[in-house]
């Protein structure tokens, strides 16, 4: 029952937010204007990632502590999950970016940030094709996960901060921030956050099912 | 000797110095393994002067130094653990025990890659130019550099090692981890090639030690788990 609950509660969050998300009045700000919008779709889905990454994270750790089987597929479950949030905020923000900045692509610390950890799990998933036996597998690959999700912590929290971004709400630019946040945008984001970090736990769930299907 | 001095120390630290002994011998007894890497060195450097480097930008130069100091890195650690492979493998296990010669294998590794650095320094000074105006500041970078860069690569070389890989793996599995240390570290050296004193760069010098510790302590965190057969 609590199942229901929770996919129920995440596709609402994700529906309010999409159609809100376009009918919401938004504050006036100067070359955004409109494309503020892009926070509900394109900055949830970084924060959806995260959440993904740090829950395979745990279930990283978890694995080590008790060697249980089950907690390596759900940490590669929900890695894959985030891998797919990954790409979408990556397009998101493509699509975005070429039309408030001019380009595709721009020499940005968190677009760095975001090219290299996706860098890094790519790697994790070629290393755990690389190794046969399961529970060195396992053993292995969740190593390697604990270091690169404090690698990526470190490179997309704290970096950025100390050089400056194009980005809304840094170095100057209007946006999101301290003090022209608005709570119109709030009453959005906040539950677009929550929607599909819920989704994103469903997805990683039916992954994990079909892999114990598959196992056995 | 060796043997008998690791069994008869109870205390961890005490076996620490014994095993960087014992790993510099083992390098040094493979002499052409040195030699290779200086010979690299030697030859990227020059190759790096035919192709106009002695014209080279502050920011150039940086990376160019940064580049040749990484894939020498890269080839030192890929033979990191070839001694703790097979055999030898459960000869350390039982003598030592993983956290005891992660530790020394980090001191020892950090060592090496100073040295290396310090000889990429010393070659690119001689070839173009010392471009740096505070080298205190810059040395105090590389140092803070290669201790962070070599943890890194020491780990990855664990991972790809205990799984069975080749050399491209842990190249795959430590490039995209060793970039948060190459941008800060980077940055330090740019701010010391223009002579900036140490108070300028706390912040980004806070950070990279904070890094380092991170770093060094995961690796002695999780090599354990590596070291399980």
């Amino acid at each position: 029952m609590t199942g229901r609950i929770y996919k129920a509660l995440g596709v609402a969050l994700v529906l309010y937010s999409l159609v809100y998300g376009l009918l919401t009045s938004i504050p006036d700000l100067p070359i955004i204007e409109q494309s503020i919008r892009n926070l509900f779709y394109h900055v949830s889905m970084w924060f959806a990632m995260v959440g993904m990454m740090a829950g395979s994270f745990g279930n990283a750790v978890g694995f080590l502590r008790g060697e249980n089987l089950s907690k390596d597929r759900r940490s590669e479950s929900l890695a894959e999950t985030g891998m797919l949030f990954a790409f979408l905020g990556l397009f998101t923000g493509m699509m975005w970016a070429k039309f408030t900045w001019g380009a595709w692509w721009t020499n940005d610390p968190k677009l760095n940030g975001s090219a290299i950890t996706i860098l890094i799990y790519l790697a994790y998933f070629v290393l755990r094709n690389g190794i046969e036996e399961p529970r060195k597998k396992a053993r292995i690959s969740a190593v390697y996960n604990i270091f690169a999700f404090v690698m990526m912590i470190v490179f997309i929290g704290i970096l950025p901060r100390m050089t400056d971004s194009l980005h809304p709400g840094n170095g100057g630019n209007p946006g999101f921030n301290s003090y022209d946040l608005d709570n119109r945008l709030r009453m959005i984001f906040y539950p677009a956050v929550i929607g599909w970090i819920l989704v994103g736990t469903w997805i990683a769930s039916l992954r994990y099912r079909i892999k114990n299907l598959s196992q056995s | 000797m060796f043997v008998v001095t690791l069994f008869q120390s109870n205390s961890r630290m005490a076996k620490i110095g014994p095993l960087i002994q014992r790993f510099a011998q083992q390098e040094l007894r493979n002499s052409n393994a040195i030699f290779s890497l200086g010979l690299y060195l030697v030859g990227i450097t020059y190759l790096i002067y035919l192709l106009g480097g002695q014209n080279a930008s502050d920011s150039t130069w940086n990376t160019l130094l940064w580049i040749v100091v990484f894939f020498g890195a890269i080839n030192q650690a890929s033979r990191s653990f070839e001694f703790e492979s097979g055999d030898y493998f459960y000869y350390y296990q039982t003598i030592a025990g993983p956290k005891t010669t992660i530790i020394a294998k980090l001191i020892y590794n950090s060592l090496y890659m100073l040295l290396l650095s310090a000889a990429a320094w010393a070659l690119f000074s001689l070839f173009y130019g010392n471009s740096v105006y505070n080298p205190g500041v810059f040395a105090f970078g590389l140092v803070l550099g290669c201790v962070g860069l070599s943890a890194i690569l020491t780990l990855a070389n664990g991972i790809s090692e205990r799984s069975g890989g080749n050399a491209t793996l842990s190249s795959i599995l430590a490039i995209p981890l060793t970039l948060p240390v190459l941008k800060i570290v980077s940055a330090i050296n740019i701010q010391a090639m223009v002579g900036a004193p140490l108070e300028e760069v706390y912040e980004l010098v806070g950070s990279l030690f904070a890094l380092d510790i991170a770093i060094g302590l995961l690796a002695y965190l999780l090599f354990p788990y590596l070291w399980q057969d």
